[in-house]
Order: C-alpha cells, then sequence, then structure tokens
C-alpha cells in the first residue's frame, strides 16, 4: 500500500469515527427531524392543491420526472406519503433500519421532484441524502429493534460520514462558483445588499432584522458580506480534506445560515439535517446517560437505554409543542420564516456559540478534558 | 457489508461523478431549466445592480372584476397562497414570463385561473393582466428608495370570452 492510499484510506476512513451509540442517538434525532419539520410539502393540503393544478403548470425538472405527462392523482401523492412515514417510523424505531432508510430517502425524492414539477427545483437534497447514505453506517446498531434481534451486527461505519462531507463541500462550491462569475467579488457592486433587496421588495421577507438591515448604508460592510460569503462556501471544499477543519466550516456554516435568518429571512432548515451529522453524538449520549444517572440513581446497564428513551421523550415533547405554536401563527404570521426555524436555527446558533466558548475556555485554561473536534 | 476497496471506489466514482454532474447541470440549465436530481446549491448569482443602485424585476397580476368594480392588484403570493413563497418567483418565471406562452393556456388552465383570481379578489373577474415590471432603487441616507417602476410586458387573459 503506497503513502497515497493510505492518506486517501485514512482520509475515508478514519475522519469521523463513529460508535453505535452516537450513530443510534444520530438515528432517532434525524427521523424526529424529519416527521416533525421536513416532510416535503408538509401535509395533505399541498398535495390536493398540487393534484388539482392543470397540466399547463407542470413544468417537471429535466430529470425522471419528465417521464409524466401531468401531475399525478391525489392518491398517488398519499401513497407516497404513507411509505414515506412508514419507513421514518422504521428508522425511528430502528427496525430493517437499512432498508428503512433507503425507502425514506427514495420516497422523499419522489415527493420532493413532484412538488418542484410546477417550474422551481428547491435545493433540500440532503432530507433525502441523509438517511440513503447514513443507512451504511449501520444506525440501527444501537436503541432499535435491530439491535434486539437475533444475528444483529453491531459493527459500525464512519465512511457515510465522509461521504457526506464530500457532497456537502461540493455542493457548497457550487454555491460560491456561480457568485465569482457574477461579480460578487467586484468592489464596485453589493450583491449581498442586492438580494436583501430583492428578498425585502419583491418577496416581503421583512421580518427579524430584514428592515434594519436594508436600511443600512455601508458599502464597506455589504462587500465584506460578499468576499465572507464567496471564500466561506469556497473554502468548504477544502476544509473536506480534513475532520477537523470541516466541522469547523459547519459552524461556520451554522453562523452564516443564523445571518442570513436574521437579514433575509431564509433558514435553510434542510441543512441542518446534515449539519447535525457532524455533532459528537458519543459525547452527547455520554452527557446525557451521565445527567440520567446522576437525578435517577440508577447504574445498570438498562439506565443507558432509559437514559436514551427520555431525552427522545423531551426531544419529542418540544418538537410537537414547537409545531403546535408555529402552526397557530403567533409569531411570524407575515412571514414564510415559521417559528420552528427561527427557533431550531436559532438554538443551533446558540449551540454553536456554546461550543465555541468551550473550546476557547479550555485552551486559555489549558484544559484537555473537552475535546469538541473529536467524533463519536 | 461493503469491502474497503469498493468503498474506495464509490469514493473515486463520486468524486469524478460531482463535477461532471456539475456540468451537465450548467449546460442542461442553460438551455432548458435546472435538472433534478442534482448535488448543487443554488447560486444567487445575479447581483441586481445599476448605477449605484438596485433593478428588481417582479410580476403582478391585475384582476378587473366585473362592469363597475376598479382593477385590483394581486401580488404572485396573493394568487397562489398555496405555492411555497420560496417556489413562487419560479412559478412565475416558467409560466408567465413570456407572452406567447401566457397565450397558449388551455380552457381548464384560464378555468383554474379564474378561480384562483375570483377567491383572491373577492368578485367575480372578467379579465387579467399579467403585468411584468422592474423596479428601481437608490440608496440613500434615509434608506433604500423606489425611484421608478417600468411596466415592460402586459398579457390579458380574458375569461369572458371563452
Amino acid at each position: 500500500m503506497t503513502v497515497t492510499e493510505t492518506r486517501f484510506d485514512r482520509w475515508i476512513f478514519e475522519s469521523f469515527p463513529v460508535t453505535a451509540e452516537g450513530l443510534g442517538m444520530l438515528r432517532i434525532f434525524s427521523a424526529l427531524f424529519i416527521i416533525f419539520f421536513l416532510i416535503p410539502g408538509q401535509g395533505s393540503s399541498h398535495f390536493v392543491y398540487l393534484s388539482t393544478l392543470p397540466v399547463d403548470f407542470f413544468a417537471p425538472p429535466p430529470g425522471p420526472l419528465m417521464i409524466f405527462d401531468g401531475f399525478p392523482s391525489y392518491a398517488v401523492f398519499q401513497l407516497l406519503h404513507t411509505v414515506l412515514l412508514f419507513s421514518i417510523a422504521g428508522l425511528l424505531l430502528g427496525y430493517y433500519t437499512k432498508l428503512s432508510s433507503i425507502v425514506a430517502g427514495l420516497a422523499i425524492l419522489s415527493l420532493q421532484g413532484l412538488i418542484y414539477s410546477i417550474g422551481k427545483v428547491n435545493h433540500e437534497i440532503f432530507i433525502a441524502m441523509v438517511p440513503i447514505v447514513m443507512a451504511f453506517s449501520n444506525w440501527g446498531a444501537a436503541f432499535s429493534i435491530d439491535s434486539i434481534r437475533k444475528g444483529a451486527r453491531h459493527e459500525v461505519h464512519g465512511w457515510p460520514v465522509t461521504m457526506l462531507a464530500l457532497l456537502i463541500g461540493f455542493m457548497m462550491f457550487t454555491a460560491a462558483f456561480p457568485k465569482i462569475l457574477g461579480g460578487w467579488l467586484d468592489l464596485s457592486t453589493q450583491a449581498t445588499q442586492g438580494h436583501l433587496f430583492n428578498q425585502f421588495f419583491v418577496r416581503e421577507r421583512d421580518a427579524l432584522l430584514a428592515t434594519w438591515f436594508v436600511n443600512l448604508d455601508n458599502g464597506l460592510f455589504w462587500e465584506l458580506l460578499d468576499w465572507s460569503t464567496v471564500l466561506f462556501e469556497a473554502g468548504f471544499l477544502f476544509a473536506v480534506m480534513s475532520g477537523k477543519w470541516f466541522k469547523r466550516f459547519v459552524c461556520l456554516a451554522v453562523l452564516f445560515h443564523f445571518s442570513t435568518m436574521m437579514m433575509l429571512n431564509i433558514a435553510f432548515l434542510p441543512n441542518f439535517l446534515a449539519y447535525a451529522v457532524f455533532l459528537n453524538w458519543t459525547r452527547i449520549y455520554e452527557a446525557n446517560l451521565t445527567l440520567y444517572r446522576r437525578f435517577s440513581g440508577k447504574r445498570g446497564e438498562k439506565s443507558k437505554k432509559h437514559s436514551v428513551w427520555l431525552l427522545t421523550g423531551i426531544v419529542i415533547i418540544f418538537f410537537t409543542g414547537l409545531s403546535y405554536l408555529s402552526s397557530k401563527n403567533l409569531i411570524l404570521s407575515g412571514s414564510d420564516l415559521t417559528l420552528y426555524e427561527a427557533v431550531l436555527v436559532s438554538g443551533a446558533f446558540a449551540t454553536v456559540v456554546f461550543l465555541a466558548g468551550l473550546t476557547i475556555h479550555s485552551v486559555l485554561f489549558h484544559r484537555t478534558q473537552f475535546t469538541p473536534n473529536r467524533h463519536s | 457489508m461493503m469491502s474497503k476497496k469498493t468503498i474506495k471506489y464509490l469514493f473515486v466514482g463520486v468524486m469524478i461523478w460531482l463535477p461532471v454532474q456539475y456540468g451537465i447541470v450548467g449546460i442542461v440549465g442553460f438551455y432548458h431549466s435546472e435538472p433534478w436530481p442534482a448535488f448543487v446549491f443554488p447560486g444567487f448569482k445575479n447581483v441586481y445592480i445599476y448605477e449605484g443602485g438596485f433593478e428588481i424585476a417582479k410580476t403582478e397580476f391585475v384582476v378587473y372584476p366585473g362592469e363597475s368594480g376598479e382593477p385590483i392588484s394581486l401580488q404572485p403570493q396573493e394568487l397562489f397562497p398555496e405555492i411555497p413563497l420560496s417556489q413562487v418567483p419560479g412559478f412565475m418565471r416558467t409560466h408567465f414570463s413570456d407572452a406567447s406562452n401566457i397565450k397558449t393556456f388551455s380552457p381548464q388552465a384560464i378555468n383554474w385561473l379564474e378561480i384562483q383570481a375570483k377567491r383572491a379578489a373577492g368578485d367575480v373577474p372578467v379579465r387579467m393582466d399579467v403585468v411584468g415590471l422592474i423596479e428601481y432603487y437608490s440608496i440613500s441616507d434615509s434608506g433604500a428608495v423606489r425611484d421608478s417602476l417600468t411596466e415592460t410586458t402586459r398579457t390579458s387573459v380574458n375569461f369572458v370570452s371563452r
């Protein structure tokens, strides 16, 4: 084996070490995140609308959807939706996890394709790609029905995480390249400000800090945003080569999306499903277990599972409450930004700030116990 | 379970495929529209700039109710509230930016538009104009100010002559 091959191998297989417990936590969180917030169409009323659109408005993007000559009937949407719900339930419970993950991903892709056939593609492919790619990590090895079945395999794999990093890095680069060609780095133009105007005046995205930014006339500020956006997006591709650097770029991405939400009212929530893969899930599992044992006083083997079930229950209650409050349109009612998007993106922002604070603290005080870049 | 060798081949394949599909997306997107599924993010290439200000293209609908009613201007998201806001500009670009396309709408499509216009305007419409506009904004000390508004296209959809 040559040096290059060894380095290539290390990059694929060792960039993002994983454990069964960490992946199990990630699987449960991902399934809940999709069920509550990322189901394409967000319910049957949109499917009813699409299925009644005249054929004149069927404009599928070039690709597999072109085999259709119009929107399918509502029954087809319902069938796909049902398949998706059952497969996501399988993913959540870890029942035939690999198959459930892949079927869920394919059902999401099918629904997305039909939704985009009104003539506009949204870039939400990670809702489907996370379950499809992570299916090969054996993320059903812990806290699942699969794990208690006879002959269950407990070996887990980190290479799907590297694959996701590669996809994210490349896709970020595809966001940067047109900006370079389009003149974002031209000092005489302030592209970010132009996009803010477009979102504000045409799409009426005027919530949060949008109005304040519209009235901010500082060429240097806007030009710095143009440059930093391009450098950040292009740099993602190079960060893929190092697990440590990639996680730092994921943190930057969270800050980037938070600022985009505050300014342009665009949350880009589907990306957060992919970013969440790079959290230290083993560390989260261990911290949760420690807390559970401290408060329950239980120390046995069962406490491992019980701690996860308890946290899952808390997340379900939180997501249910958040969904319910969002559906009431009490806040952000005049915006297409939803309450749950604002809360979840802000939560991710707070998490990154917290992790950065811990890192700075550990560096300043030479503490080595906390290693935020060590992946579970 | 895949062998390490297979996984390495998979990575090499993906690393070759990603730039190739990006090239395909660029070519097909230029001549037709953006393909899907594809591993790309939106570029937001446009800078919307003109001589120190900004220009923004938009579409409006003007609904003409029965004889006595005043014309009612509607934003696309008011006429098509079920379409997510993120998809509205693409929906407009695909179906309402070309007059020849609008003029060839089927009776079924015109009937559907009439229902949407009636629902949004609250009156029985006799006609609806699809109006292409360009707004020009300049930056002043008091913030962004609209300089002017230019109508670029106007295409009528008649509901009564069917």
